[in-house]
């Protein structure tokens, strides 16, 4: 039956067939396809390899026929990977074509069988294991070598990345288990550690590295995981920084540069666009970019995994430094484009764009700002919440935190603000200098600020508030006095607990407002009663009082309804809580109103100006009792399983998905790899 | 007994008046002498024997025993050649060596016949009188350098040059600027220090390369010019070839050495073309070109594979290549993390084994370039500087420094050094973001703080502490992270203590009755995996906080620790932070008290001989002025010192790097006036008494009397050399006190403002000094006069210390402070007033002093700063 099928193709294209692919078909039918031709496999990687028709001739097997042409495919598969050991050259190239196209099209015609088969098929169980020895011994000779070419380390690349992709789980992948045993590790550290090789290769190895870093993370010892969160050498260090950062930045860059489009439009558009934003749809004004997350993953599990990462996070690259200071890197061949370009599309290396240094927190903060504009957006979404479990990362980290709130490490970091009806958008000529930690509050309390919407991304609002406390914490307990405008954050939270309460009823349903009003009130404790440690002025206390006095309605709403649910069953504990959290903010209000009420009276005042009220707070602190709330400076470290591990399965999923779409080696691009094999040659 | 002083004249042929002083200290010592009856005689054994002593310590010095001959000829008994070939012989030594002896002996040899030929009608005993001069206990190197300078007998020359041996190593290089630009001027001085200056280059790496820079410097106005390539870059390039620098005393290395110095010495310095094709900055270039073609097969295939010790040794006679092939060849790029790796593998056990067997000695013997990495280094710094320059705002340029210093900290440890400082410690680490820019509008110096290892070994030899990553810092600091350290991360569950943790406080944000029990525990847990002392802290906070359940505090409390904590940091008051003038805080911020900060700071701050150096890095600037008021200056100073004068100045340490580069000690504890008035408002008194105390204070009086110390001791320098451009920008005041004198780019025949003559008085004495002084006609400032009457006096009285240093440094110079060539020179010998007594030397003080407080042009010039800079 199936010869039928094979015979009734073979006419309809028998005219057009290529001669490697007849010799596919001679593989896949049982024959021996060197037919007695000694020079036969010399030959025939000579000839340019058809992967789609490679692919394609696995859909063609039977079950029946697996048995019989196992030993054929896996000769074939030998052959490939012995041709990688000779000297490089175009065969060098097919082969490791070739064996894409085996791979790919193995995996796809066995859905589901976790590979194990596949292995069976493409290699045979007896031998797998020395086999994918010497092929992976052999990529990463390739890969380290300095004479391979750019485009073959390219094409090296985009194989492994296709074999870490051929399964939407990545831990589902038997061949992984492969480079598990044949650590690659060194191979792409090498590439990290060389400016010029990171030039070229930087995205792709970083990409295969976090997919590797996902096989079978949570139940096995995976040496990449190992060896990334040891790794202690600044150069790679750094040059893991650098590809992120470089890649956030052309997306920051981009940002930028729409913006700028955008406002040099004139008055009129601005004009209606500010009609058109009344009447609901403020899209227009925003501006939109597919989020980067193979380099965000990347940071998340460098900074999540390496402890020596902080310090590359924070250090600054300055344009000139991404090249070497010597022009070694200057060499005229190196400036043309390979002809496999890398299969991340992340905008070139340019050191035009990086007069300013930077560092990779300030790129990524810029980044953050500009991400979490629109979250109603599943994508962003998500990358909003891996943004946003990176800060905490890092804000967990006391030597991160430490460089955060150094006041010799300035840098002006533009937050940028989403357009709202409210507000006018005023792009600042330039944000204000100071230390990291601003920014990062700042960041926050946009954020807090410009989401409350009906559907109230309460995880992530979550995620803001534990980053702030946890930047307070480091603060109070290290006696660090940040000069940062407390009345922002603290209006800001008010403003939130108010918006919880408006619209209590909805946002009931979605999440648990009694922890995130908790947290808030958490945070003003943490005001009440440490403020003495990490305020900057004594004048800002008094203001803190302040604000909680003209504010008192919000948290006298908030008591209120605390003590609504406290007979609730479901939110029983936590409103109790609350209840008990809120004592503090209760006794200033309590201790306070009465006193600015009388004050108001005796001296025959409707209302008090600011300074009257701050006049009362300080003449009146003696006679207030505060409770010091032990916990207050404790948090719950973050840890990814077992809370995360589903959401940064969905990641790395979708991750999987775009990847494998990209690794593939398109007929133009063999084209150019052709040329460019025949006119530079390799010295080999 | 006045005799000996007319007969010097004589044989000096260039003899000027303004030698006189010199002269008779010169006379002096021979008188000393001549208290035998004899003074032939006398002079001739003690020359004897003292030609022997010297001879001693050349053996050590040259490792080549030759050069008594030359001294035995100038004890004036003539030695025929073939007993000289007899001495010579007898000592061991390759053929080549006493080639190299007999040339470099012959031209002396033939010269002192000469002069004794030409000087026939001087009777033959007065020869020996500047000969008893040179072999007394009182020629010193200021007077070699006068006599080399004055002297065109060829003879005195290569005497002084050989006598120069027996100096200490630190006299000789207090006149090196001198040496070396008369090296580069003159080419018969040339000649006669070759051999010397060759000598301390094997010898020590840090000589090299401080030549080198010199040379450089001085060479500049010649490749500028375009005229004939002199002896100078000659020498430089056959330095930087490496041909000249230490090496083992490996025979055939001495015999390929002696090779270079046997031609050079015979041909006139011209062999070393060969070693150094190319010339000066081009050679620069193809440097790193050639080094980047060895790039390809080096950068993998450096493992250290047993090569045979022979090749090596026969790469290292060869040629340069053979160095290069050897060496890193990722020297110089930043981004390797290596760029100050000269590739040197002697430090490596198997590899010193081996060539120990063949090659004695402790240098380095891989024939690795050894002042690569110094130089790679100090060029790091300087590009960083030129790169500075391109930006505008200060922040901007600091952000870029700090970005820029942390890249270059990447390639630390590494076996250079701070040249500001001697060579004895090794840079391990720069806090990048301690580095400040500094208030300059055009160029863009920088001050680096650098922490180093001292070691007393020579710093090629010495191990290469190995690079602790900065994060290991957290180990000791870190007081809430319980995570183990990332080396025992091996264990399969990566975080073996976060998921207890995760258990256990899964709500202790809600709940602290819940959380004050489990306390107890986590902090067992977390004792077993850590060092106890850094936990000590979090149990002793936590544990105190669970103890009491219910804590009540009062607002007021809080609010009063509040205020006190802010106000606690009071007494002496740090400035403020001033993004526009980054330099105040840093500068203003106690030593002491920033070493203590930086070493808590450092990964390296645990091991004991770790120090923290300064230094200014400018890029763009000569330097070369500074360095001639440098030499000056410690002239100065060594001159009150001996006469007891109590005058205060404070020489900072230049290095001249090329003529637009270079390095200065920053002075420590010290702002400028400028940032005072600006960051205090107050007058300086006001700030005296605020920093010092009321004004009968001890600590105010010490204070003022360092004031009025150094601002006598610097009102000379200022008036003998002319200083000018005296804003207060580039006057500081240290934390004791005293005043301090900064800048010198306008000195003796040049000022600011195409010498229109902006500052005519003598020096800047503002009413502000006075006041601090406490007034026209106080004490302190009669004591003021007096100082300057007595340094004047005394600094007359050895002037030929100080014009010869100067007028050596104007021959052939194209610095701008001898725009005005010889009578520059003149002018300033003129200041000296030599013709004055006391008290028309007095009357001379008091004049200046009251003209220069009343000068209009010193308030015209601080106004016409303020207006242009801003400088207050």
């Amino acid at each position: 039956m199936s010869g039928d099928k094979n015979l009734s193709r073979k006419s309809s294209a028998q005219n057009f067939k290529e001669k490697v692919v007849k010799y596919y078909e001679a593989i896949f039918q049982d024959k021996d396809p060197s037919n007695g031709n000694g020079n036969f496999w010399s030959e025939f990687f000579l000839l340019r390899a058809n992967i789609e028709a490679l692919q394609t001739q696995f859909t063609t097997i039977s079950s029946h026929d697996v048995q019989s042409i196992k030993p054929n495919i896996n000769e074939f598969f030998v052959r490939c990977v012995s041709c990688l050991s000779e000297p490089q050259s175009m065969r060098t190239v097919n082969a490791i074509q070739t064996l894409c196209g085996l791979v790919k099209g193995a995996f796809a015609q066995s859905k589901g069988s976790y590979g194990f088969d596949v292995i069976d098929l493409l290699i045979g169980f007896d031998q797998a294991e020395s086999v994918m020895q010497k092929l992976i011994d052999c990529l990463q000779k390739i890969l380290s070598s300095r004479e391979s070419a750019v485009s073959l380390k390219n094409i090296c690349l985009r194989f492994l990345l296709t074999i870490v992709t051929l399964t939407d789980n990545v831990s589902q992948n038997t061949l992984l288990e492969y480079l598990m045993i044949n650590s690659i590790f060194d191979a792409l550290l090498l590439i990290l550690s060389s400016s010029t090789l990171r030039c070229n290769h930087g995205n792709d190895s970083v990409l295969l590295l976090i997919l590797l870093v996902q096989y079978r993370k949570y139940d096995s010892t995976n040496p990449y995981i190992v060896n990334l969160s040891i790794l202690d050498n600044d150069i790679a260090l750094n040059g893991l920084s650098q590809i992120i950062a470089l890649s956030l930045l052309g997306y920051n860059r981009q940002y930028r540069e729409k913006l700028t489009q955008q406002k040099s439009t004139g008055l009129m558009s601005s004009f209606t666009s500010m009609v058109g934003s009344m009447f609901g749809s403020d899209e227009t004004s925003k501006v939109k970019f597919k989020p980067d997350i193979p380099l965000l993953l990347a940071l998340y599990e460098c900074v999540h995994l390496n402890r020596n990462f902080v310090l590359a996070l924070t250090t600054s690259h300055a344009g000139g430094n991404f090249g070497s200071t010597h022009s070694l890197t200057s060499d005229p061949a190196d400036d043309l484009p390979p002809a496999i370009p890398r299969a991340s599309e992340v905008p070139l290396s340019q050191t035009g764009e990086l007069d300013q240094p930077t560092n990779l927190l300030a790129t990524f903060i810029e980044y953050t700002s500009i991400i979490t504009h629109d979250v109603r957006d599943d994508a962003n979404f998500n990358v909003s919440k891996l943004c946003f479990i990176i800060l905490n990362c890092v804000s967990e980290d006391h030597y991160a935190n430490s460089l955060m709130h150094d006041p010799n490490i300035n840098f002006r970091i533009p937050i940028h603000r989403v357009p709202m009806r409210h507000r006018k958008l005023s792009m600042e000529a330039s944000p204000p200098s100071g230390p990291l930690a601003c920014a990062v509050l700042e960041l926050q309390v946009e954020f807090l600020i410009s989401h409350m919407m009906k559907q109230m991304p309460a995880e992530l609002y979550t995620l803001s508030l534990s980053a702030i406390h946890r930047l307070l914490v480091y603060q109070k307990k290290n006696r660090v006095r940040l000069s940062y405008p407390w009345k922002s954050l603290w209006a800001a939270l008010t403003n939130l607990v108010k918006y919880i309460l408006s619209n209590e009823a909805a946002l009931i349903k979605v999440c648990n407002i009694f922890v995130m009003a908790q947290q808030v009130v958490n945070i003003f404790n943490m005001f009440i009663t440490y403020g003495d440690t990490f305020l900057s002025t004594p004048g800002s206390y008094d203001d803190l009082y302040y604000d909680l006095i003209r504010r008192h309605v919000v948290y006298d709403n908030l008591y209120a309804l605390a003590l609504r649910y406290a007979n609730n069953d479901e939110y029983k504990d936590h409103s109790t809580r609350l209840v008990h959290s809120l004592s503090n903010i209760r006794s200033v209000i309590n201790h306070f109103c009465p006193k600015v009420d009388s004050w108001a009276k005796v001296n025959h005042l409707s209302s008090l100006t600011e300074e009257q009220v701050l006049e009362v707070v300080k003449t009146n602190y003696e006679t207030l009792t505060l409770k010091l709330h032990e916990t207050l400076d404790q948090f719950e470290r973050y840890s990814e399983k077992p809370k995360e591990s589903s959401f940064f399965m969905h990641m790395v999923r979708s991750l999987v998905l775009e990847v494998r779409e990209k690794a593939v080696i398109t007929k133009l691009e063999q084209t150019s790899l052709l040329k460019e094999f025949t006119t530079v040659p390799t010295e080999t | 007994m006045d005799m000996p002083l007319p007969r010097v004249h004589m044989v000096r042929k260039k003899t000027t008046t303004e030698n006189s002083h010199l002269l008779l200290s010169g006379a002096d010592s021979i008188e000393l002498n001549q208290n035998s009856s004899d003074p032939s005689m006398t002079s001739f054994v003690e020359g004897a024997e003292r030609s022997k002593s010297s001879s001693h310590s050349l053996k050590e010095g040259l490792e080549d025993s030759g050069e008594c001959n030359r001294l035995q000829c100038i004890s004036s008994t003539p030695i025929d050649s073939s007993q000289r070939q007899n001495v010579s012989n007898a000592k061991e030594g390759s053929v080549k060596q006493d080639k190299f002896r007999k040339d470099l002996s012959l031209p002396f040899a033939v010269s002192s016949q000469r002069t004794r030929h030409d000087s026939s009608h001087i009777p033959k005993s007065k020869q020996s009188w500047l000969l008893r001069l040179f072999e007394s206990k009182l020629f010193n190197m200021s007077l070699a350098i006068t006599y080399l300078f004055n002297s065109k007998e060829q003879g005195v020359q290569i005497y002084i040059g050989n006598r120069m041996f027996t100096f200490q190593d630190d006299d000789v290089d207090a006149y090196l600027p001198q040496l070396l630009n008369m090296y580069v001027q003159m080419r018969d001085v040339a000649e006669a220090i070759h051999a010397y200056i060759v000598q301390r280059c094997r010898k020590s790496v840090e000589f090299a390369i401080k030549t080198t820079w010199l040379l450089d410097a001085y060479t500049v106005y010649q490749t500028q010019t375009g005229s004939k390539c002199g002896q100078g870059v000659k020498l430089r390039n056959a330095i930087i070839n490496d041909g000249l620098v230490p090496r083992t005393n490996n025979k055939s290395m001495l015999g390929h050495l002696a090779l270079s110095f046997n031609n050079s010495g015979s041909h006139h310095l011209q062999s070393h073309s060969d070693l150094s094709p190319r010339v000066n900055k081009t050679f620069v270039k193809s440097h790193s070109r050639s080094r980047s073609d060895a790039t390809g097969m080096m950068n993998f295939t450096l493992t250290p594979s047993p090569t045979d010790p022979i090749l090596i040794s026969a790469a290292m006679s060869s040629n340069a290549a053979g160095y290069l092939s050897m060496g890193n060849n990722a020297a110089g790029d930043l981004m390797s993390g290596k760029a100050f790796d000269n590739g040197c593998i002697c430090q490596q056990a198997s590899y010193s084994d081996m060539l120990d067997s063949i090659l004695r000695g402790s240098a380095c013997k891989c024939c690795a370039p050894q002042l690569q990495p110094e130089m790679e280094f100090v060029t790091a710094l300087m590009n960083i500087g030129q790169r500075l320059g391109a930006l505008e705002t200060k922040e901007q340029r600091t952000r870029h420094l700090i970005a820029e210093l942390g890249m270059l900290n990447l390639n630390l440890p590494a076996r250079v050094w701070l040249p500001v400082n001697r060579s004895t410690h090794m840079v391990v680490r720069i806090p990048a973001t301690s580095a400040v820019v500094l208030n300059s509008k055009e160029k863009c110096p920088y001050l680096i703080y650098v922490e180093v290892l001292e070691t007393d070994e020579d710093i090629l030899a010495a191990p290469l502490p190995p690079r602790i990553p900065e994060s290991q810092l957290r180990l000791s600091h870190s007081d809430e992270d319980f995570c183990p350290s990332p080396t025992i991360y091996d264990e399969p569950s990566l975080k073996p203590f976060s998921q207890p943790m995760a258990a256990v406080s899964s709500d202790m944000l809600d709940d602290q009755d819940c959380w004050s029990q489990e306390d107890d525990d986590i902090i067992t847990f977390a004792m077993k995996s850590r060092a106890s002392d850094t936990l000590s802290q979090y149990s002793y906070e936590s544990s105190h906080s669970a103890d009491s359940k219910d804590v009540y505090v009062t607002a007021s409390d809080i609010k009063r620790r509040l205020t006190e904590s802010l106000q606690r940091p009071g007494g002496r008051k740090n400035f403020k932070r001033d993004p526009d003038d980054p330099s105040a805080t840093a500068m203003k911020e106690p030593w002491h008290q920033k070493v203590h900060r930086l070493r808590e700071a450092s990964p390296y701050g645990h091991l004991a001989n770790w120090r923290l150096l300064a230094a200014i890095v400018k890029c763009g600037d000569d330097l070369r002025q500074e360095l001639l008021v440098h030499q000056v200056l410690l002239q100065l100073q060594q001159i009150w010192k001996e006469e007891r004068v109590p005058l205060w100045l404070r020489p900072y340490t230049i290095t001249v790097i090329s003529a637009d580069s270079g390095m200065i000690e920053p002075v420590l504890n010290a702002v400028s006036l400028h940032q005072i008035k600006k960051q205090s408002e107050t007058s300086l008194l006001q700030y005296f008494i605020q920093e010092h105390g009321p004004i009968t204070s001890e600590e105010f009086l010490t204070a003022q009397r360092n004031f009025v110390q150094s601002c006598a001791g610097y009102s000379i320098l200022c008036y003998l050399m002319q200083v000018k451009d005296r804003h207060n920008g580039n006057i500081l005041l240290t934390a004791d006190g005293h005043i301090i004198h900064i800048d010198y780019g306008f000195i003796l025949s040049i000022s600011p403002g195409k010498n229109l003559g902006f500052e005519i008085s003598a020096f800047k004495l503002t009413h502000e000094f006075v006041e601090v002084m406490g007034g026209i006609g106080s004490d302190m400032y009669k004591y003021y006069k007096i100082l300057i009457l007595q340094g004047l006096i005394t600094a007359r009285k050895h002037m030929d210390r100080i014009i010869p240093m100067v007028e050596i440094m104007q021959a052939g110079s194209d610095l701008p402070c001898f725009g005005r060539g010889v009578s520059t020179i003149r002018a300033m010998k003129d200041r000296f007033h030599l013709n004055l007594t006391e008290e028309q030397l007095q009357e001379l003080v008091d004049n200046m002093v009251e003209s220069s407080l009343n000068s209009l042009t010193t308030k015209l010039y601080d106004g016409f700063q303020y207006f242009t800079n801003g400088i207050l």
